[in-house]
């Protein structure tokens, strides 16, 4: 349980959050989505650390002599955190070529004059 | 056995026939007593009686830009459901059918004539009919808030903690602790019901939706012949049913222990609401503008109901 | 075998797909094929799972793999299908299989046709899977395959006008919501180290603590962006508009439902956080708050499919406010009117698609009088029209009136004045439902017919025949509640309320009450209201009517306008003298006294819609702030 890696992650949390939130340009907006992203992603990963643990890899060796296992890291946030990075570039693809469709049919990418839909 | 009786009930009385005479009856003495504060003589009492078997006589022209099913039909619908209202409304103490919620049904079927008059508009195709209609949408709004909240109201009243929302619980509260207009904290209820009542009925001041110097009479301007008679039955009806309503929620309770008497009573009494509250306006007001009738609504009518309630719902 | 359909149907779905876009994407005939045999078959097989789990009272439970828990602790991931998982797996099939068959001739003048049904194939997998798994990672997994497939369907025809901007605010705001939903999912993992629903909700039988409090605050808030309650509304209103009208009644029927699944597991079966009544308020305002704010701002809509998209948003606050009641009875209106929204509403999706498939617009400024030349579909329309008003003796009316009879039983049980107000509201916005589906009713199918739109057609008859099953449906399911209540709602009730039937299920018997988990008895619902013997008189008196009406005067009959030709002004609509093209009412501006008098409302509120992509996260994120700070206090 490290307490860097938490605060790091909200931060990063926030401060994506923050670039959606205030950044008028597109790009910026996909890019603190991303940001979001790996906030979290990280997150996931420091909460499966135990300390003073190894790789969650059996050893062949050990299998065969009959060793106890070494005290692993939970291997379950490390496929979490996997499947997640895959998301999250699936994501940012999909935004980012929504963004040059936008940018070639509304001849700009600021936020404030995408809005042909509102009211 | 029980069939023939529901036939009789919605049938003869207190259904169709019974609410049909004397709605035209009402609109009749609306009529006399318009004219008479208006220093004419007016004409008889059984004009209106006249003047729908008159329509019925008439040809019925259907424009070519109409839809003709919903056209013919829109003024059918609002019948029944009005004959079928006045079957949960305890005339001089007998109800026809009576469930655990009327009042809700009461409401959910008021709002069909309407629907049935707008539908009706809207089908003829005219540009005359689509303002009315929207006018009229537009009251049937103003006048659901009040009407809702001075429901609740007499609910708690007649029924302390659990809900009263049945109609013979509330004709039964009122005989037995005197009649609901003489709480003292139900009085602005009242005042905020009748009030409602010649905005449902649309009779001046709050006849915008049927504006004859206006829009021609607004959705009924294509109709003519039997579908307009029928919907000139409905208005009558209509005010039959909400002065009626009006009198078993707030003065039901007089009781002369003969069945035929209290119906008398009821009628009598029906009469008296129908002349204070709509005849009396219409001589002496003109008519609102649509947002006025809306801001009126939700701001004058609407907070005496919700007075009303508040001091209901804190036990007073 | 029959533990297997569950995961079959998703698997074959999601097979379908991708054999769609590889055999089928030149040829049209096999790329229909393929795609409908994966959807009846998937129809079939969990049409097949009503007996045992719904008549029966079983609950079907398979682990991928075979991964049984191992002394008490899930390794696996779990399929579990209980009534309420089947009750929105019946809608979510029914859905999209009659969206498949709309979209055979309602597509078929688009491009990259292969795409489309491929995305529709991935999404409808993915909902199916969403309401039936029990692994709340493979929950997650489903919702973002959702949400992408959602977001390309939406910008799918990106040629017209607003779709790209639409498809990028939804991913946007959609995958922030999956954000908060993977961090809250990390932090329960992180308490109770399980991702298997039931363990967690045995596991959080003793207590929450801050950690488990602030995940439940981000996984409900995730799940709400997900079902569209206000303010995560924004994306709604834009994405129904422009995507193709069979992926938009997907939208309000389907993957909103899965929103409100998500909320209803989370709240009752996982968190169980339903019992404090401060909760229930949280969840009972945000419902009031949506429905007023979705059906004003329908009201002063111009278009006609962004209308429907707002009347969606509204509706589902029907459902999240009789659901935070927290009783029997509000659990079923919430779930009857959940089931009616999806049939209406597809209902009058479908009418809106069939007339821009006819006319080429959904402006309702532009269009009108459309009843003569498309009676069946004005039919389906009126049918819709009045379901969601609630008039009887549509299927609206049963649902609304079971959500008015929950409000006001709460508010007489728990003595709060909120209750009533609410009960209030949601009559007021069941009258504006009512004036804003007149107003699209006379704006498009009655008024008068404009010139361009005089040689418009019926819809082809495999755009109808959705319509009038769901018409059917619509009018059955108003007449038959009763029927519908004990096969099916009051199941699913019973399964929301009683968590134990569902641990015990997935982790072996007697592992909730290990954990201290108790039974509760669920009465079944009364329905109070109408005699039916007074529908037998009804028709007696309507052929009376009838007879006064039609047969009491000769009635005479205009002519169809033909151009050219000169007709007997008898039968010409009264005009004062003014010409016929000058005396037009606009369709959209039909109530400009009701918003005269709100004028300072709408400029805030069409104010706070302003369509820029940063504002609307902006809200999702003070949004997420305020339920964050509620569920921290109320939990305590």
């Amino acid at each position: 349980m490290i307490i860097v890696n938490y605060i790091a992650s909200i931060i990063l949390i926030v401060l994506g959050l923050y670039a959606v939130c205030t950044k008028k340009n597109l790009i910026k907006v996909v890019l603190g989505l991303g940001i979001v992203d790996y906030g979290v992603n990280m997150l996931i990963v420091s909460l499966g650390f135990n300390d003073g643990g190894t790789a969650p890899i059996y050893q062949m060796s050990d299998l065969l002599n009959g060793v106890a296992p070494h005290f692993f890291v939970d291997p379950v946030p490390q496929a979490l955190t996997l499947t997640s990075i895959v998301i999250g570039a699936c994501v940012d693809a999909m935004a980012l070529s929504l963004v040059i469709m936008i940018y070639r049919k509304y001849k700009s990418i600021n936020a404030d004059d995408v809005r042909r839909l509102h009211g | 056995m029980i069939i023939l009786r529901s036939l009789f009930y919605i049938l003869i009385f207190p259904g169709a026939l019974f609410t049909a005479c004397f709605g035209l009856f009402l609109t009749g003495v609306d009529r006399k007593v318009v004219a008479r504060m208006q220093h004419r003589i007016g004409p008889p009492l059984r004009q209106p009686m006249y003047d729908f078997f008159k329509l019925l006589g008439k040809e019925t022209i259907i424009p070519h830009a109409a839809n003709k099913i919903a056209f013919l039909g829109a003024p059918i619908i609002g019948f029944v459901s009005l004959a079928l209202i006045m079957l949960f409304i305890p005339v001089g103490g007998l109800t026809a059918f009576s469930g655990n919620a009327d009042m809700i049904v009461i409401l959910y079927l008021i709002t069909i004539p309407g629907v049935a008059l707008i539908v009706g508009g809207s089908s003829s195709g005219s540009p005359y009919a689509g303002i009315g209609i929207s006018r009229e949408m537009v009251t049937m709004m103003a006048y659901e808030l009040p009407f809702v909240l001075v429901l609740l109201a007499v609910a708690r009243k007649a029924g302390g903690s659990e809900l009263a929302f049945s109609m013979e619980k509330v004709a039964e509260w009122q005989a037995a602790n005197g009649n609901m207009l003489f709480q003292w904290s139900m009085i602005p209820a009242a005042i905020a019901m009748l009030l409602v009542v010649p905005a449902e009925v649309g009779t001046q001041p709050f006849d915008v939706a049927e504006a004859e110097t206006e829009i021609c009479e607004g959705p009924l301007i294509e109709y003519s012949g039997s579908a307009l008679g029928m919907f000139k039955l409905n208005t009558a009806m209509k005010m039959f049913v909400m002065s009626g309503l009006f009198v078993s929620l707030f003065l039901g309770g007089i009781r002369t222990g003969f069945a035929v008497c209290d119906v008398i009573v009821f009628i009598l009494l029906c009469i008296v609401v129908t002349i204070i509250c709509m005849s009396t306006t219409h001589a002496v007001t003109a008519r609102l503008k649509i947002e006025h009738l809306f801001k009126f609504y939700w701001t004058f009518v609407a907070g005496m109901a919700l007075c009303s309630l508040i001091l209901v719902w804190c036990g007073l | 075998m029959i533990q297997h359909f569950p995961v079959l149907a998703v698997m074959l779905l999601f097979l379908g797909a991708f054999c769609v876009e590889i055999f089928g994407s030149n040829n049209a005939g096999i790329r229909n094929t393929i795609a409908m045999l994966a959807a009846t078959i998937a129809l079939v097989l969990i049409y097949a799972l009503i007996k045992p789990v719904m008549i029966d009272g079983e609950i079907i439970s398979s682990w991928m793999g075979n991964w049984a828990p191992v002394s008490g602790y899930a390794i696996g991931i779990g399929y579990e299908v209980d009534a309420l998982s089947l009750f929105f797996a019946l809608l979510v099939v029914t859905t999209f299989w009659l969206s498949g068959v709309y979209s055979m001739s309602y597509m078929a003048k688009d491009h990259h046709l292969g795409h489309y049904y491929t995305l529709y194939l991935m999404l409808s997998g993915s909902v199916l899977g969403l309401v039936m798994t029990g692994d709340v990672f493979n929950m997650f997994v489903m919702v973002e395959i959702m949400t992408f497939a959602s977001v390309a369907l939406t910008a799918f025809r990106n040629e017209n006008e607003g779709t790209l901007e639409a498809g990028f605010k939804y991913l946007v705001i959609g995958s922030m919501g999956s954000s908060f939903t993977l961090t809250g999912i990390a932090l329960i993992y992180g308490q109770c180290h399980t991702l298997n629903m039931a363990q967690i909700s045995a596991q959080l039988c003793t207590g929450m603590t801050p950690t488990t409090i602030m995940a439940f605050a981000l996984i409900v808030a995730g799940f709400g962006v997900k079902s569209y309650i206000v303010p995560f509304h924004t994306p709604a209103a834009d994405a129904y508009m422009v995507a193709p009208t069979s992926v938009s009644m997907i939208f309000s029927g389907m993957v909103n439902k899965a929103g409100v699944y998500g909320m209803i597991r989370v709240l009752y079966i996982i968190f169980r956080a339903m019992d404090k009544s401060s909760v229930q308020m949280l969840v009972v305002i945000f419902g009031a708050v949506t429905m007023f704010i979705g059906v004003t701002m329908a009201l002063a809509q111009h278009d006609f499919k962004r209308l429907l998209a707002f009347h969606s948003i509204s509706q589902i606050g029907y459902v999240i406010t009789a659901i935070g009641l927290g009783s029997a009875l509000g659990i079923t209106g919430g779930l009857f009117h959940a089931m009616n929204h999806t049939l209406f509403k597809g209902l009058l999706f479908l009418t809106a698609g069939a007339v821009l498939y006819a006319t080429g617009t959904t402006n309702l400024d532009k269009l009108g009088g459309l009843s003569k030349k498309m009676p069946k579909t004005c039919i389906c329309f009126l049918i819709g029209a009045f379901s969601i008003s609630g008039l009887p003796p549509f299927n609206g009316f049963v649902s609304k009136w079971l959500v008015y009879q929950a409000t006001y039983t709460k508010a007489v049980e728990s003595g709060n004045f909120v209750y009533a107000i609410v009960t209030v509201v949601a009559l007021i916005v069941s009258v504006m439902t009512l004036a804003s589906f007149i107003k699209v009713t006379q704006a498009v199918f009655f008024g008068q017919l404009p010139a361009e739109l005089k040689k418009t057609q019926e819809a082809p008859a495999s755009m109808l025949v959705p319509m009038y099953i769901m018409s059917a449906l619509c009018v059955l399911c108003g007449i038959f509640y009763p029927i519908v209540n004990k096969y099916l709602l009051h199941p699913a009730t019973e399964a929301t309320l009683n968590v134990t039937n569902y641990i015990d299920r997935m982790m072996g018997d007697g592992y909730a009450a290990m954990m201290g988990a108790q039974n509760i008895e669920v009465a079944p619902v009364q329905f109070s209201y109408w005699n039916p013997i007074v529908w037998l008189i009804l028709f007696v008196v309507i052929f009376i009517a009838a007879f006064i009406v039609i047969t009491g005067s000769k009635s005479s009959r205009g002519q169809i306008l033909n151009p050219g030709v000169k007709y007997d002004p008898k039968y010409a609509t009264f005009f004062s003298g003014e010409e016929e093209l000058f005396s037009q009412v606009g369709g959209s501006d039909l109530f400009w006294g009701f918003k005269t008098d709100w004028k300072g409302y709408y400029k805030v509120l069409e104010g706070l819609h302003s369509g820029i992509v940063t504002d609307y996260a902006g809200w999702t994120v003070m949004a997420t702030a305020i339920i964050t700070i509620c569920m921290f206090i109320f939990m305590r």
